[in-house]
């Protein structure tokens, strides 16, 4: 993450000089109009740059002023667009209202060498958040180049230095004669302008966008008028519709089925076997970021309309061999088999510091076993794509939350050379990691070029989806600490078991790292067939849980308040956000207040991303909470400090926060997902309870944490991990019951 | 089996089975998209329209069912993106990812037409869509905003 700015500054240079330099190209195409992904748009940009107009790979400027930016990360929600906007405005100097976001596309990247993803570090994938440092830095250039360019073409046109020519509001004015021109009027000169040297991006002290204002999301008022195109909204000529099933236990296989029984349905065209065993061709490309997702076996009737196609799928005999996965009877077994495997002698070593053999010398010992569930990432908007697959051209329209990767798999899936292979990211309705690993673009593609030269839309049900999820990991641990005679530990030994865990949050934080000098951090992977992928902070979700609900038993068992054990546990820690994080929190929440009987508040602090030489985000929350005698939980407010380091946009910031704490606290009330015979027994909201707007407790969000120190690290993970277990705490503070398992919704927190 | 209904003041003729819910009538064959399909089962609120005025999910309602009552997408909210609630969305940066936001506003306005100043509780009970991002707290504010000004 440390990268350094200079080198990104020289090897994003390369890039500008091969486009807004104006060498030959491999393909260029004129463009018509700017355009999000907007119904009654030219929604779907070309794939190529524009010779004529391109100031660079980021940037075209229209006559009319608009300005294109083009940003290699999907938005999801979380303004990524925006931000890649608003970003590129700090040094462009155009009209914000002026600004419209497009997707880049990974075909160009691939055609331009790397023209998106060349300038390093952060930017190697087109994923992810905005606010990464390679990132920046690339855009504040790409801004800067193409207002060097602009200026140096109306100086040419004015016959005047260029050093006389200010640019602001997408106005250029020569500030002796006040003669001025519009940024859309030189535009295309500007793009056949080489500089002799690129400009430097001013320092950050002199910005007046980035971190001084608070901008809404530009597609905003597009939304509202239901005008964005998501994934399920593409419609192109002549498309058919493909409702699909897949191996309901994971890892089966499809034995038979009888297209006899739907032939004559209204509106039914053929079904579509995606057989996993099937021989595909090697990628030429790879994407940099996670698995090239492989094909279930899955099975999909297509038709002429969706629910056509889905009354088939219905009423379709199918016949599935379950195999190996259903050997897991039931997720209680799941959960007894990890913390078994516990005793097992095969444990994998992530951490050993010190003597561990010390902890059964402490005075005190303590020990819990901790449990979370499978959860699903549950976006609103059900996976979907769309794909036409030619004999030697695909498109596939899509809502991917890694848009190179989707077009890796594209080309695996086809076998079709990778330049006439092109990806279009559309809105997304939701992601939180669900569609980060392509395996809903594999199955897209996969049923596509079995109906080759049609545009075919596939639609999983709710039910597939939640059935066909890259689960949050069931995660068992078991942790043991002993305690000195002022009652801090001074050895741990910590055990993490499950399936394709991740282990973020578990092994990196103060506790594995130092802060306790004898230390055994261990994990046990369990071959369970249920695949799992990343959960707004893989692995972090349950491990903040985890190890915060530890702490406060460690605090207890101490004899110590949980803020104060906290405070001296972290003291020394060599992030300073720790501590300050919980300052602010309690202080903002009142800690330590009286609370009437059957109420009480409980603290967690947690970091998500954190490094070796990165120190990620820090977020503390408090919560507070009412328990009835009979046992019914009222959480009555929480109060989130958290250190970013710096911020770019106070009010996208603000929101991911809301966001996010009400995603942790869903996650710890209500989420799980059971087992039965290896498939996911729960399908639908009625089975897997959501919060609503009457649940929400009021939700104060403290910047005052903030350290200013040089990162503008993540906020949209990071909000989730201290949710959970400061309710916990706080359970336990109102009951004295100790809360070892997600979901809370599950206890029995009635008191006496 | 040929079908008239009246949506968004247009009388639109499909040719459909006539059991197929109202949702997949509106964005599969009339090609009005705003209209969102979340869960199918009438629990997330992502589909919901007005039918005659009513906050309706649309998801379960067979478009046989539909007669001569008039039917109001987000398309027909407004022609422009001018009703308050639709002005208070934006002034508030109400939407994250924005999928759910068409059958919220068509859920809230429906409640603000028959009960411009609603309490927390009647917003609450008559805005039970689910919100995957959390925008909740911005869903409620864009709303209390709209009935304090008394619509305007």
């Amino acid at each position: 993450m440390a990268t350094s700015s200079t080198m990104n500054r020289r090897s994003f240079l390369v890039s500008v000089a091969s486009v807004g330099g104006g060498l030959a190209l491999a393909i260029r195409a004129p463009r018509q109009i700017a355009a999000m992904p907007i119904r009654g748009t030219d929604a779907f940009p070309e794939d190529t740059a524009n010779a004529a107009t391109d100031l660079n790979a980021w940037i075209n400027i229209l006559p009319d002023d608009t300005v294109i930016v083009r940003s290699p990360m999907p938005e999801q929600g979380n303004g990524v667009m925006t931000q890649v906007g608003l970003t590129i405005a700090e040094e462009l100097r155009c009209d914000l209202t002026k600004l419209n976001p497009e997707f880049a596309s990974p075909t160009r990247d691939f055609l331009e060498d790397g023209v998106y993803t060349a300038s390093g570090g952060m930017l190697a994938f087109f994923a992810g958040r905005s606010t990464a440092e390679a990132r920046n830095a690339a855009l504040l250039q790409a801004g800067a180049s193409a207002r060097e360019r602009l200026k140096a073409a109306a100086a040419a046109e004015w016959n005047v230095p260029v050093t006389e020519i200010e640019a602001e509001d997408s106005v250029l004015t020569h500030t002796g004669s006040g003669k001025t021109l519009r940024y859309g009027e030189v535009a295309a000169k500007a793009a056949t302008i080489e500089l002799e040297v690129e400009p430097e991006p001013k320092p950050e002290s002199e910005w007046t966008i980035l971190g001084k204002t608070s901008h809404g999301k530009f597609q905003n008022p597009y939304v509202v008028q239901g005008q964005t195109i998501y994934g399920i909204d593409v419609i192109r000529e002549k498309m058919l519709y493909a409702a699909l099933a897949q191996s309901p236990v994971m890892g089966g296989r499809l034995v038979s089925y009888d297209f006899n029984a739907i032939k004559d349905m209204p509106g039914v065209h053929s079904v579509v076997v995606v057989d996993p065993d099937e021989v595909r061709p090697e990628a030429p490309v790879q994407a940099p970021f996670g698995q090239i997702s492989p094909a279930q076996a899955g099975i999909a009737v297509i038709a002429d309309h969706y629910w056509q196609a889905r009354k088939a799928l219905e009423a379709l005999p199918v016949v599935w061999d379950p195999g190996d996965g259903a050997q897991w009877t039931d997720d209680a077994m799941m959960r007894e088999a990890t913390f078994a495997a516990f005793d097992d002698d095969d444990l994998t070593e992530l951490v050993a510091l010190g003597d561990i053999s010390t902890l059964e010398d402490q005075p005190t010992v303590v020990t819990g076993d901790y449990w979370t569930p499978y959860t699903d990432n549950a976006p609103i908007e059900p996976l979907n794509g769309t794909a036409l697959v030619t004999k030697d051209r695909v498109d596939v329209w899509h809502p991917t939350q890694q848009t190179q990767q989707a077009w890796a798999i594209a080309v695996e899936e086809t076998g079709v050379a990778p330049e006439n292979v092109f990806v279009h990211p559309t809105f997304i309705g939701g992601a939180f990691g669900r569609r980060v690993f392509g395996d809903d673009v594999r199955m897209v593609v996969a049923v596509a070029k079995k109906v080759p030269d049609v545009p075919v839309h596939v639609i999983w049900t709710r039910e597939e989806m939640f059935r066909q999820g890259r689960y949050r990991p069931a995660v068992a641990a078991r942790i043991t600490a002993g305690l000195d005679a002022d009652g801090m530990p001074v050895a741990i030994d910590a055990k993490a078991g499950g399936a394709g865990l991740y282990l973020a949050g578990f092994n990196d934080g103060p506790l594995a790292t130092g802060v306790i000098p004898n230390a055994r951090f261990q994990n046990k992977e369990m071959p369970f067939n249920l695949l799992s992928g990343p959960n707004r902070g893989p692995g972090y979700n349950s491990f903040a849980f985890i190890i915060e609900t530890f702490v406060d038993e460690a605090a207890h068992a101490a004899g110590i308040d949980p803020l104060e054990y906290r405070l001296k546990l972290y003291e020394n820690y060599r992030d300073p956000g720790w501590v300050k994080t919980l300052q602010v929190a309690a202080e903002k929440a009142g800690w330590g207040k009286t609370l009437p009987k059957g109420e009480g508040m409980g603290i967690a602090v947690s970091n998500w991303a954190m490094t070796a030489d990165f120190f990620g985000t820090t977020v503390c929350d408090v919560a507070h909470v009412a328990v009835s005698q009979d046992g019914v939980l009222t959480i009555k407010q929480i109060d989130v400090a958290f250190d970013t380091g710096k911020i770019m946009n106070e009010d996208a910031v603000r929101a991911q926060y809301e966001g996010g704490t009400i995603w942790g606290l869903n996650l710890a009330l209500n989420e799980e997902l059971t087992v039965k015979d290896g498939a996911i027994v729960e399908g639908n909201f009625d089975q897997y309870p959501m919060l609503r707007m009457t649940d929400i407790p009021p939700i104060n969000i403290h910047f005052d944490a903030l350290t200013g120190a040089d990162r503008f690290s993540e906020i949209g993970e990071s909000s989730v991990g201290p949710v959970g277990p400061a309710v916990a705490n706080a359970i336990f503070a109102a009951t004295g019951k100790r809360i070892r398992s997600m979901p809370f919704r599950k206890e029995d927190l009635a008191w006496s | 089996m040929a079908l008239t209904i009246t949506i968004n003041d247009e009388p639109r003729e499909v040719d459909v089975d006539p059991s197929t819910p109202l949702l997949w009538v509106i964005r599969d064959y009339l090609g009005m998209t705003g209209t969102k399909y979340g869960c199918g089962i009438m629990q997330c609120g992502a589909c919901t329209v007005h039918i005659d005025g009513v906050a309706t999910r649309s998801c379960m309602y067979p478009v046989e069912s539909v007669g001569d009552k008039k039917i109001t997408t987000i398309e027909g909210l407004s022609p422009d993106g001018s009703h308050p609630l639709q002005q208070a969305w934006v002034e508030n940066n109400v939407p994250q990812c924005g999928y759910c936001q068409a059958g919220m506003l068509m859920a809230a306005s429906a409640l603000l037409e028959s009960n411009p100043t609603p309490s927390d509780e009647e917003i609450e009970e008559a805005v039970s869509n689910i919100c995957r991002c959390g925008t909740y707290i911005r869903v409620k504010a864009a709303i209390k905003q709209v009935a304090a000004a008394g619509g305007e």
